[in-house]
Formats: structure tokens, C-alpha cells, sequence
């Protein structure tokens, strides 16, 4: 009856019971909760039609709160997108001295000379001199010659004496790297104010969703189910389904009667696509949104028992 | 050692090229798929609008010579009073028409019914000829596409004018709900006369609408239900006679009658097959009673179930390959469905309570019954698998369920508890527009008759 009891057993499983007990403890003693929340109706788009979604719109209304980029005490900046600005030029060694002013001389006078044939001579040469020679010339014959003598000075001005160009020696100094650096200020500042905005300024983030069928399809279901005398058909009824293709005017009247997608199979879904048409022609106008209108003046709705 | 490292590596990249390649192809082909998709117009669903009543308007016919005036009016007020009772329809007052004579031989002026707001108009004039037949003309059109959904025109003897007017709803109810009509058929039904105590039970018959009642039987002798043929003018009946009750044949043309069978002990709730030819019914044998049917032709009889307990209340499906039927096999009643021949029932009746006078729709559809519990008596209905139980009305007293030939109405008879005695209502399978059938005087136990053209 001697047992020898291991100390180092009964510590460990003294001290796995302890854990093990305040774990039992601690993590059942609150049960997990799912808050409820709303439900959201969620749909599944392409990030195609999520830029398209979210594209602002160049006649978009200014948004009422302004772009915020950074929680910081409130400094509006008129323009977001960053200004260029003069470049102070950098003086270093190296630079190449500024061109002399005579390179650019010949280009300013291009124009004036009809035909330069060298650069010391354009104003030596005025045009009455050489209109001189040929007076008599009928004014056809020299309206042909002034002709095929317009399109020529460009042509003679694109060959400008070659400019003599110091040759910029490529130097490098160490000491100045820090010269090269840009020392101007960012000129694209955040903007910064209380809460953070994302919508710029034109438009909102919804500004110009593809489809707003949802706000309009609505009130046209809501108008529409006014005049619908939906006929009554027992067990097959179920599935029944009938779509047309309507065209608005823009004053909500219908343009031509609506053309029924496919003819029905059974008596059933001939009176039900019936009484959607009676529906249709019965409730117009329809009273829709006008800046929707693009949308509106050419749809199908479809009326239908399918649960979806 | 260079070349040996490049050349395996040539696939390779070749290869990663053309994945990526392929994919941009990939990527244009289903975005260009994409787009074609969007191209048509944007779809704007409707669901699920509500059941609503037809507006419909239905000017008096007119009459082709100046005695028929009187007709003309009494056709347009069975067709409106038809029509209103279904329930899918709703026939807008006289009083607000624009338009007050039409001719209905000319396109109607439909703005006039567009101003009422209805959606469908039904012309029609009743023209004595010369040899003294009576022709009806009719046409339904549709007010807001302007169109012609039918138009027929009949000769009948000019006492059958009601029979016209039915015949003319039966083509309206069918052009503007996709079904069969059910007006142009008859109900026969159990008149009750005279005091509790000393009720007078007589076989009588009228149309669906309650009109044209006849007396079939004197009254002597106890009649309960009564089961129209589906082929021939017959009805089949059960009578307290001298004796037992028994199953009887009758001739509604000739007023014959006869016992179908001769079996010892009582025979009772029969009902035709759909084909006309056999009667299935129960007999009693001791303490239980069990199915049988008997082809009237040959007179033979087969027995279709044979158990220690109660078998009623038989009805076939419309294919006549199955029949329901009522059983206390289980302990309480319960609906039961097995093959025509007989053999294993399957229970489809699970519900509190019990079931009894299942009667299966002529669509099939549906089994109709009533269900006692709770102290209530309700109608219900149900598939034939025994899903989608449904009760449609509730009460002291409801009983006996018979469907209109197109399955899409139930007639029962309802006693209102205390003094009074049964009247008939029907009701549509959905429940909805309970209505009074008026009768001379209390009534029960109704059948429903096949369309009769």
C-alpha cells in the first residue's frame, strides 16, 4: 500500500484543473449574443458597374458638406488637385550659363520675312521691291504668284541658322546634391475639417448610378398595380409571367401599344398577359421622374407570380 | 550551360504570354457578352399584384324587334348576376353608363367605357325569327386595346333563353379567366319542407343560379345524397324505403327510377365513375361496411375493400384511376386514397379532428371534405397527396362539399344552429366570396351536374 505519489503529477494536474476550471468558468458565463440587425438587400456588381456607380457627374450639384480628407481643424482648400507652380531655377556650377538671347531672335522674326535668305538681310528686302519688276502682270497672274508664294515662308523659316549651343560639360558635385532637391512647399494639400468626407465636390458617391430603376421602377410598379386586375388562377397561376416592351413619351404617355415578349402556351397566361396589357394602357400616364427619363422612355416591365 | 537554361525556359514564358494574352481575349469576350446582354430594355418587375374583380360592363342586349325587349333585359341580368357571383368579376351599375343603347354592330365607342373605368363591355341583342326561334348575338370586347375577344351568335327555342344567357357567361368567364365556365350546369340538391319533427325530404333540382327549381321526388320517402351522372341525365341517390336504404337509379327525362343492386342489408352513399358506367358505393355487412362498385351495364359487382371498419363516402379521381374515400380504420374518420381496383389505401388526412365526404375535384387537383373538431364543422380542402390543407369556411354546422364542373367552386349545405334549418352557399376554392344560393325553401345536400353543352 505504499504508492508514491509523484509531486510533479499532482501539480500538473492540479494546475490543468485550475485552468481548465476558470476557462469552464470565464468563457460560459456569457452567452454569445448576435446583436439583430436590418437587413440589407445586397447585390452582387462587376467593378465596371461600380465605377460607373459611382462616377460623379459634370453637372452634379456641389456636395453640401465639403471634401475631407483629415480630421484636423477645419482649412478648406479651393482647389484639392495640386497647382503648378514656377520652378525657381537652381543655380549650381554645373548649370549651363543661359542661352544667349540671340538663339531665340530668328524664330520671333520668322514670320515678317517672305523670304529670308539670310539673317542679316530680312529687312533689306521689303515686298514693294519685288513687286516692282512686274506691274503689269494681270492681278490673276499675281494673285496665282502670291499664292505659290504664301505657302513658301514657312517653309524657309523652318530652316533657322543653327544656333551656336554651348556644350553643357556634365559635372557633378556632391556637396550639392542637397541644391537639387525641390525646397518648394506640397502644393497638394489635404483637406482637412471635423469628419471625414470622401465625395468630391461634384457629385455624390451615388451621384450617377447607372440604374436608377429601383426609384423609378417603383413608382411605375405603384402606378401601374392601380389599373391591374390581376385574374385569378388557382394552382398555375404560380408561374405565371408576362413581359412587355413599352416606350414612354416624355409625358408619361405610352408612345405605341406595348409589344409582348413571346406568346403565352396556356389560356391562363394569355388572360394574364392580357390584363397586364389592359394594365399598362389603362394607368398612362405615368407620372415618373423626369431626370430619369433616358432610363424610363424604353423598358420592359415584367409582371410576374415567380417568388424570387 | 547557358543555352540548356534558356531553352526549357522559351515555353515557358511563351506559354505565360499567351495565358495572359488568352485572358484579355477572355476578358474582352465577356465583357462584349456583357454589354450585349445590357442592350435590351431594363426590366422593371411587377410581382404579385393583388387578385382584384374585372371591371366589366354590361348594357342591356337589344332587341332586334320590339317584343323582345323583355328578354334582352333578362338575359344581360343572368349574365351580370353570373358574373358577379363568381366573384372574379364586377359588373359595374347601369346607372354610370355614358352610353345607354349601343349597336352592336358597329365597334363601340370605348372611350365611353374608358370613363367608367371598364375594362371589358358585352353587347349583344336577342332577335325573334320568323320561325319563331330566338337568335342571340353577343360580343365581349376588350375597352383599352380596342378589340373583339369574342363573339358568337345562337338559336334556341325562346323558353331556353336563360340556358343562352348561361351559355353566353360560360364564353366570358372563360375568354377573360383562361378557365372553363360552370354557369350553363344544374345542382341537385335535398328540399326540406315542413317542421322539424315531420321534415319532408324531396329531390330536387334547379340551375346554378337557383332558378328553373323541380321537384324529382314526392316526398314520401327519406332521400339523401343525391350524385349527378357525368355522362347521362341520371342521378343516383340513396332512399329510405320500406326497408333498408338503398342506392337508386333515376332518369331525370323519364322520372324512372330504379334500386342499383340487390344486396342484402343497406347500400348508401354512391357516386358515380367518371365515365358514367359504374356506381361505387358502400354496403353494410354486420358492424362495418365495406366498397363496392357495380358496372351498370353487366350488373356485376366487385368489392374493393374489405376491413373491419367503416369504408364510405367513395369518389374518383377524374382519370378514374384512383378513389378517396372515408375509414375509421385508424380510429377516427380519415380520408383515404388507393388505386380504383382496390387494394393498399395510403391515409392522407393528418390533421386534429376528423374527415369525412371527401369529393375529388374535376381538375384533380384538389380533394374537397368536411372536418369535424373543435366543436365546429369546417369545409376544407386539400391535394390529393394530402399537402396544402386549407379550410375555407367554419361553423355550427357545414357539411357535404360538391365542386362546380370546372373545380374551381364548391357548393355545401350549412345549418346555422337553432331553429332554422340548412341552406346552400358556395365558395371559392380560395376561400374567398362566400354566397347564398337561393332556394325555395331549406336545402341540403347539393351536386354540382357537369357542364350540360
Amino acid at each position: 500500500m505504499n504508492v508514491k505519489v509523484d509531486k510533479t503529477l499532482v501539480a500538473s494536474v492540479a494546475l490543468h484543473v485550475l485552468v481548465l476550471g476558470w476557462g469552464l468558468v470565464s468563457f460560459s458565463s456569457k452567452a454569445f449574443d448576435l446583436m439583430p440587425e436590418e437587413s440589407v438587400p445586397v447585390d452582387v456588381i462587376s467593378s465596371d458597374q461600380l465605377a460607373r456607380v459611382m462616377a460623379g457627374m459634370k453637372t452634379g450639384q456641389k456636395a453640401p458638406t465639403p471634401l475631407v480628407e483629415k480630421v484636423a481643424e477645419a482649412k478648406p482648400v479651393e482647389d484639392a488637385v495640386g497647382k503648378i507652380t514656377e520652378k525657381a531655377p537652381v543655380v549650381t556650377e554645373t548649370t549651363p550659363p543661359p542661352a544667349p538671347k540671340v538663339e531665340e531672335k530668328p524664330v520671333e522674326k520668322k514670320p515678317d520675312p517672305p523670304k529670308p535668305v539670310a539673317e542679316a538681310k530680312p529687312k533689306e528686302e521689303p515686298k514693294p521691291v519685288e513687286k516692282k519688276p512686274d506691274p503689269k502682270v494681270d492681278p490673276i497672274a499675281e494673285a496665282i504668284k502670291k499664292e505659290e508664294k504664301k505657302p513658301k515662308p514657312p517653309v524657309q523659316a523652318a530652316k533657322p541658322p543653327e544656333p551656336v549651343k554651348p556644350k553643357p560639360e556634365r559635372a557633378f558635385d556632391q556637396s550639392k546634391i542637397a541644391a537639387l532637391l525641390d525646397k518648394r512647399d506640397p502644393s497638394r494639400q489635404a483637406v482637412t475639417g471635423d469628419t471625414l468626407n470622401s465625395n468630391a465636390a461634384l457629385g455624390l458617391a451615388k451621384g450617377k448610378a447607372a440604374d436608377n430603376s429601383a426609384t423609378w421602377g417603383a413608382l411605375f410598379q405603384a402606378q401601374v398595380e392601380r389599373c391591374w386586375k390581376k385574374p385569378y388562377g388557382g394552382i398555375e397561376a404560380q408561374k405565371s409571367e408576362a413581359a412587355f416592351a413599352i416606350k414612354l413619351k416624355r409625358d408619361g404617355t405610352l408612345e405605341g401599344m406595348p409589344v409582348p415578349e413571346g406568346t403565352p402556351a396556356t389560356p391562363y397566361l394569355r388572360v394574364y398577359q392580357e390584363s397586364a396589357l389592359r394594365a399598362i394602357i389603362e394607368c398612362q400616364p405615368y407620372n415618373l421622374p423626369a431626370a430619369y427619363f433616358d432610363e424610363w422612355k424604353y423598358f420592359a416591365p415584367v409582371f410576374t407570380e415567380r417568388k424570387t | 550551360m547557358t543555352d540548356n537554361n534558356g531553352l526549357p525556359e522559351m515555353p515557358f514564358r511563351l506559354s505565360r504570354r499567351q495565358i495572359i494574352s488568352g485572358m484579355a481575349a477572355l476578358g474582352m469576350v465577356t465583357g462584349s457578352a456583357r454589354h450585349a446582354l445590357a442592350q435590351g430594355p431594363k426590366r422593371v418587375i411587377i410581382p404579385e399584384g393583388e387578385f382584384a374583380p374585372l371591371p366589366i360592363a354590361i348594357p342591356n342586349f337589344v332587341a332586334g324587334t320590339p317584343a323582345d325587349n323583355e328578354v334582352g333585359v333578362g338575359v344581360t341580368q343572368v349574365i351580370t348576376n353570373n358574373l358577379k357571383r363568381s366573384g372574379l368579376f364586377a359588373p359595374i351599375d347601369q346607372a354610370a353608363y355614358i352610353e345607354k343603347v349601343i349597336n352592336i354592330d358597329a365597334a363601340p365607342q370605348f372611350q365611353n367605357w374608358k370613363t367608367i373605368n371598364a375594362q371589358a363591355l358585352v353587347t349583344g341583342r336577342m332577335t325573334r325569327q320568323p320561325d319563331g326561334r330566338l337568335k342571340a348575338e353577343f360580343r365581349l370586347w376588350d375597352v383599352n386595346t380596342a378589340q373583339q375577344l369574342a363573339g358568337q351568335q345562337y338559336f334556341t327555342s325562346p323558353e331556353y333563353w336563360r340556358r343562352i344567357a348561361h351559355i353566353i357567361s360560360d364564353q366570358i368567364y372563360e375568354r377573360l379567366t383562361g378557365e372553363k365556365g360552370y354557369f350553363d350546369s344544374r345542382v341537385v340538391f335535398v328540399d326540406e319542407t315542413g317542421p322539424k319533427e315531420r321534415r319532408v325530404k324531396r329531390l330536387a333540382m334547379m340551375d346554378q343560379d337557383g332558378a328553373n327549381v323541380r321537384y324529382l321526388t314526392r316526398g314520401a320517402d327519406l332521400v339523401l345524397t343525391p350524385r349527378f351522372s357525368p355522362s347521362t341525365q341520371e342521378i343516383t341517390y340513396m332512399e329510405f324505403g320500406q326497408g333498408d336504404p338503398r342506392v337508386y337509379l333515376f332518369n331525370i327525362e323519364t322520372g324512372q327510377r330504379e334500386i342499383v343492386g340487390n344486396f342484402p342489408g343497406m347500400s348508401f352513399s354512391p357516386r358515380f365513375s367518371p365515365d358514367g358506367q359504374r356506381v361505387i358505393m358502400s354496403l353494410q355487412q354486420g358492424g362495418n361496411s365495406n366498397l363496392f362498385v357495380m358496372d351498370l351495364r353487366s350488373k356485376s359487382t366487385t368489392r374493393l375493400t374489405d376491413t373491419p371498419a367503416i369504408d364510405t363516402s367513395p369518389s374518383y379521381s377524374p382519370d378514374g384511376s384512383r378513389i378517396c374515400f372515408e375509414s375509421d380504420r385508424g380510429g377516427k374518420p380519415q380520408i383515404y386514397v388507393m388505386a380504383a381496383t382496390g387494394g393498399a389505401a395510403q391515409r392522407i388526412s393528418f390533421g386534429e379532428g376528423s374527415y369525412s365526404t371527401p369529393v375529388w375535384s374535376p381538375r384533380g387537383d384538389y380533394i374537397a371534405f368536411t372536418k369535424q373538431g373543435g366543436g365546429q364543422f369546417s369545409i376544407g380542402i386539400m391535394k390529393p397527396d394530402g399537402s396544402g390543407e386549407r379550410l375555407l369556411t367554419s361553423g355550427y354546422h357545414n357539411e357535404g362539399p360538391t365542386f362546380a364542373p370546372n373545380g374551381r367552386v364548391l357548393m355545401f349545405f350549412r345549418e346555422p344552429g337553432g331553429g332554422g334549418g340548412p341552406s346552400l352557399f358556395t365558395v371559392d376554392i380560395s376561400g374567398r366570396n362566400e354566397q347564398k344560393v337561393p332556394t325555395p325553401g331549406f336545402a341540403s345536400d347539393p351536386a354540382w351536374s357537369p357542364l350540360l353543352s
